[in-house]
């Protein structure tokens, strides 16, 4: 068995996933119908199951030879972590759930969706989700596994909300998300306390180390919180809610997600790490407990439900709870019984919840009190939907009865616990058996076969069987469930029987007959049986009387969240003043708590440097014009100082000597103030107006008490500077390293050059892309949310371009754009060997961009340059910065790692240039810092909103 | 020089922090960028040691700690981005409650 084999499936599902996207391209939607697009991603799904099979009963596989399947790929090797997956009974009984009823779901999905445009989305969605259920299953590493667990979660939080205009179905997916997802944190927490127990977080490791799991003193602790994240999956009580709130999610999500693959995620996690943690008392009596009152729970609460889908929501809790119940017995009887019910009830559940949706979808609705006499307009349906109820209800010769079997067998001879307790087991089984069996004669009788209990002709509905296609997905599960009773027995039995083993540790017989004779469990079913017929005819009168079971976690969580929300909002009460305050008080507090390390003493400070008096110089000019800015009146005149100030700082910058950052932070303050200027330009008359007149209302003592704060905020910022200043020298253990290989290892004479685009490469990609979402966040505020909060053109052609009509302005910005270029390129080509990069580059095609704007007016900026899109920019920068790291990928397999092409390739290059990735890198740099600030530059001087761009005559795609 | 440095260090960031309490939103922004001006030279200013030339291997003498200045570099381009944001939401928000008054659109609810 080759290791890759095993990802395949995987491998398979993800390619469905993409598939499912391409339908979202009008060329391809056009083409494919809906229809045709979901049997395609069901073709998918299929292949998957195909391979499993092949893994399971192909020669050397893992039925046939009992071995199981791994493959693992080094993930993080300094943690000693992999991507592992591994295949043994277990994984792969799941998995061929998995695969198979996706399949059937996706084909199903594709018919329910066929008159829905945006179909895709769905598609897409429930391809994701079965990548990451079968990667749940397939996990051979507990983080690994948890990762996918995550995953699941989400994609169905997407597939609840998939109607996102419904404010039931926003509030379903919250809500199983929030109980999930929480679950998920408990879980997580529990699986590194196992990791920690066993070193490491192998699968194989863990399930070998169950002796030292359960000795170990924080044995309790980890159980608690894997059973958090499994009952809060599997939707245990008291974490039950979500699961009936989640009906919103369309029919073929909850049929797939909800019944027969996400919440089974719960029951298997405990399964698969039953060699670890079971076989002690505690596990005994959580799981049974829990799982009994589960299965009370969803017996009972079934009965009330009017909603179609309700009805199975609650069968489906009932039924997981007796699985629940089931691994927390931990026999080999009970396992046997346990992987029976998953594929029973994986099999008539999916097949029913489809039912539900043809009903739905012919008669539009799915309230039992409007239904009934479905049965000669739809005989096919009713044919599936008999078939699949009486596999729920548990009678012969259908794959439910040898389910409800077993489950029977292993609850009469539960062992080693107190006869009161087998009493109470034995007693609820048949309870909760009989009111699921009613459930299912419910649903099925009250649907298709009794009379209607008002008229649906004044309706105009006319239901009628679907086309068969839509028949394929429920019919399958439904024939299968007496295809695999009596003809494919052997086969289900040895796949129950690997599973069952896998999870039980050791070996479990699982032969599956109808009839061993008559003897006391038999007689238990015949009880039950009878009492779902009294519980069936007394279903109206019993609905009534059951209370709604009152709910107290979920909105118990969002209160406190909500209170929080108060408190927090009372302290953050968005006044600046108030923030401010809290920052000094909690850095004075900090300073008062941790004291200050010892003071270094005034007489280090000398005044001897080089070039004092640029120093000087520089200082002046950044402190003159900071104060200029406090008593210039009007707001233009302030810019322009703040401008003066940031020039002094980049002087400082300069004498540092820093002479990468002094030229950034010339360019960049110069873009700062154009940025500020053209938003001033923006702003309507009227803003202007009161913002100048907000200058002389503000009463002095305002300014004054302003003014205090302002001189003890600097005081202190002064004193942290001075402190910082004096202490020198330290150690430093990083930067004589990058001075002693700069040159060596990344051929970069200029240090700063070579941390920013070779050592600390990852860094910079992160803080372009963030440049560059700035860019976009403010294209989308601008053009969108402006607009929309009632932003519109106040002059008719605000049009710079006319103020400044010099001859020779508008030959320098016709031509400034080639130069600037020119001057980019000879940056980013010295980069690593004289002061200017990427950044600088960027930054001065920017202004230029801003100057042509300015000179030219922005229409006919944009016109006479259409290639320049800041968004393609972004784009292509962001592009090109990952392929110079593939490339380094590929030939030194190590991401952003640096390559010398010139050297290798022996290309002759002028002194201090060099061909290699870091080049590309820093190209990359420039192009998405010029669409980043493009984009912000023409936003701000172009047209507001998407309405004014008609008149324009113009529409620029950014 | 360190005492002047930390001067001027002070008084950036002293007038930076009054201009963002003024309730004028163009000075608002006015006082964050002359905050991030003074972050930015503080920043640089903590090196582990003070240089006498560039951070270039092919210069010998006591070269400047280039760490801080990679660092800076790239905050300095981030910070005008990050700015040019909070620029576009002020101006949303001053759009939207047509007031230029800090303290009228300080609360972020409808």
């Amino acid at each position: 068995m080759t290791p890759i084999l095993v990802a395949i499936p995987l491998l398979l599902c993800l390619g469905g996933a993409l598939c499912a996207a391409l339908h979202a391209h009008g060329g391809v939607s056009r083409r494919a119908s809906v229809v045709v697009w979901g049997w395609i991603l069901a073709g998918w799904s299929a292949a998957a199951t195909g391979v499993l099979a092949w893994i399971g009963w192909g020669p050397g596989g893992v039925l046939e030879s009992g071995v199981i399947a791994r493959a693992s790929w080094s993930w993080v090797p300094a943690w000693d972590l992999c991507f592992s997956l591994r295949v043994d009974g277990l994984g792969l009984l799941m998995g061929l759930l998995v695969c198979g009823v996706g399949s059937l779901v996706m084909g199903y999905a594709g018919h329910y969706f066929s008159k829905k445009a945006g179909a895709w989305r769905f598609l897409l969605y429930m391809m994701l989700f079965q990548v990451s259920m079968l990667g749940v299953v397939l996990a051979g590493d507990l983080l690994t596994l948890f990762i996918f667990w995550e995953l699941t979660s989400i994609t169905s939080f997407l597939l609840i909300a998939y109607d996102t205009r419904d404010p039931k179905a926003r509030r379903g997916a919250l809500k199983a998300l929030v109980v999930t997802g929480g679950g998920g944190v408990a879980l997580f927490i529990g699986l590194l306390v196992i990791a920690w127990m066993v070193g490491g977080t192998d699968l194989d490791l863990v399930l070998s180390s169950g002796e030292l799991v359960r000795g170990h003193d924080l044995y309790g602790v980890a159980l608690g919180l894997v059973a958090l994240g499994a009952f809060t999956k599997s939707a245990q009580v008291p974490f039950q809610g979500w699961l009936p709130d989640g009906m919103t999610a369309p029919t073929p999500a909850s049929a797939y997600l909800h019944s027969a693959t996400m919440v089974k995620a719960g029951v298997f996690l405990l399964a698969r790490l039953h060699p670890a943690l079971g076989h002690t008392a505690e596990w005994f009596w959580l799981l049974t407990s829990i799982g009994l009152v589960t299965m009370l729970h969803g017996g009972i609460t079934g009965l009330r439900a009017r909603d179609l889908k309700a009805l199975l929501a609650a069968s489906t809790i009932g039924q997981l709870g007796a699985l629940t119940m089931l691994v927390g017995q931990g026999t080999a009887t009970s396992f046997k019984a346990l992987t029976v019910g998953l594929l029973a009830h994986g099999m008539y559940k999916s097949a029913l919840f489809m039912v539900v949706g043809i009903v739905d979808h012919e008669t539009g609705t799915r309230d039992l009190g409007r239904l009934g006499g479905l049965a000669r307009a739809m005989p096919a349906t009713l044919a599936i939907a008999i078939l699949a109820g009486l596999s729920m209800a548990g009678l012969p010769p259908l794959f439910g009865y040898l389910a409800k079997d077993a489950l029977v067998v292993s609850a009469a001879q539960a062992s080693g616990v107190p006869s009161w307790a087998t009493w109470a087991i034995v007693g609820s089984v048949v309870v909760a058996g009989a009111m699921i069996a009613a459930q299912a004669g419910i649903l099925v009788w009250d649907t298709f076969l009794a009379r209607p209990r008002s008229e649906r002709a004044e309706d105009g509905v006319h239901p009628h069987d679907p086309p068969w296609g839509m028949l394929i997905g429920p019919g399958v599960p439904a024939v299968l469930g007496i295809i695999g009773a009596v003809v494919a027995l052997p086969t289900a039995s040895h796949l129950a029987a690997s599973a069952g083993s896998a999870a039980f540790g050791s070996p479990v017989d699982v032969t599956l007959k109808f009839w061993k004779g008559f003897d006391a469990t038999k007689a238990l079913g015949v009880i039950a049986m009878v009492g779902a017929l009294v519980v069936f005819l007394a279903r109206r009168p019993l609905g009534r009387l059951i209370p709604r079971p009152p709910e107290v976690l979920f909105p118990g969580v969002m209160g406190a969240v909500d209170l929080a929300a108060y408190a927090v909002t009372r302290l953050q009460n968005g006044q600046l003043h108030r923030y401010l305050l809290v920052m000094f008080a909690a850095m004075a507090g900090l300073i008062v708590w941790r004291g200050l390390p010892p003071w270094p003493g005034l007489d280090r400070a000398g005044w001897e440097a080089p070039w004092p008096v640029l120093r000087v110089a520089g200082c002046v000019l950044a402190a003159g014009s900071a104060l200029a800015v406090v008593f210039l009146k009007r707001d233009l005149f302030a810019i322009l100082a703040l401008g003066a100030s940031g020039l002094g700082v980049s002087m400082l910058f300069l004498i540092q000597p820093a002479p990468d950052v002094a030229l950034v932070m010339i360019v960049a303050d110069v873009l700062t103030m154009v940025i500020l200027v053209l938003a001033l330009l923006r702003v309507p008359a009227w803003f202007r107006r009161q913002a100048d007149r907000l200058d002389q209302v503000e009463s002095p003592w305002a300014f004054r008490r302003d003014g205090v704060v302002a001189v003890l905020a600097g005081a202190g910022f002064a004193f942290l500077a001075l402190f910082l200043t004096l202490d020198h020298p330290r150690e430093s253990a990083v930067s004589p390293w990058y001075l002693q290989h700069s040159k060596t290892a990344v051929s970069a004479s200029d240090v700063v050059a070579g941390i920013l685009v070779d050592f600390r490469a990852l860094d910079t990609l992160i803080e372009i892309t963030v440049f560059a979402l700035a860019g976009a966040g403010v294209y989308s505020l601008l053009r969108h949310a402006s607009p929309a909060a009632g932003d519109r053109e106040t002059i008719a052609a605000r049009d710079t371009g006319s103020l400044l009509h010099t001859p020779l302005l508008r030959m320098l910005a016709q031509g400034i754009l080639p130069l600037a270029i020119a001057v980019a390129a000879t940056h980013i080509m010295y980069g690593h060997a004289q002061p200017g990069d990427g950044f600088t580059a960027g930054v001065i095609l920017c202004l230029t961009v801003a100057f042509r704007h300015v000179v030219l007016g922005y229409e006919r900026s944009r016109r006479s340059k259409p290639w320049l899109r800041p968004l393609r920019l972004v784009g292509a920068g962001l592009g090109l910065a990952i392929a110079s790291a593939t490339i380094a990928f590929l030939v030194n397999g190590s991401f952003f790692s640096h390559v010398n092409f010139g050297e290798s390739l022996g290309i002759p290059l002028p002194r201090d240039v060099a061909l290699t990735t870091s080049l590309l890198f820093d190209a990359a740099i420039a192009v998405a810092v010029m669409g980043g600030g493009t984009l912000v530059i023409n936003t701000l001087s172009g047209p507001k909103g998407d309405a004014a761009v008609g008149e324009g005559g113009h529409a620029w795609k950014s | 020089m360190e005492i002047l440095i930390s001067a001027t260090l002070g008084i950036v960031f002293g007038v930076g922090i009054h201009q963002m309490l003024r309730r004028n939103v163009i000075r608002s922004a006015i006082g964050l960028v002359l905050i991030s001006n003074s972050v930015n030279l503080l920043l640089l200013h903590c090196g582990a040691y003070r240089g006498l030339v560039a951070a270039y291997t092919t210069v010998s003498g006591q070269q400047s700690d280039p760490l801080p200045q990679a660092l800076v570099l790239t905050a300095i381009v981030i910070g005008m981005g990050g700015f040019s944001f909070v620029l576009a939401i002020l101006y949303v928000f001053a759009v939207r409650d047509r007031t230029g008054d800090m303290a009228r659109l300080s609360q972020l609810r409808h």
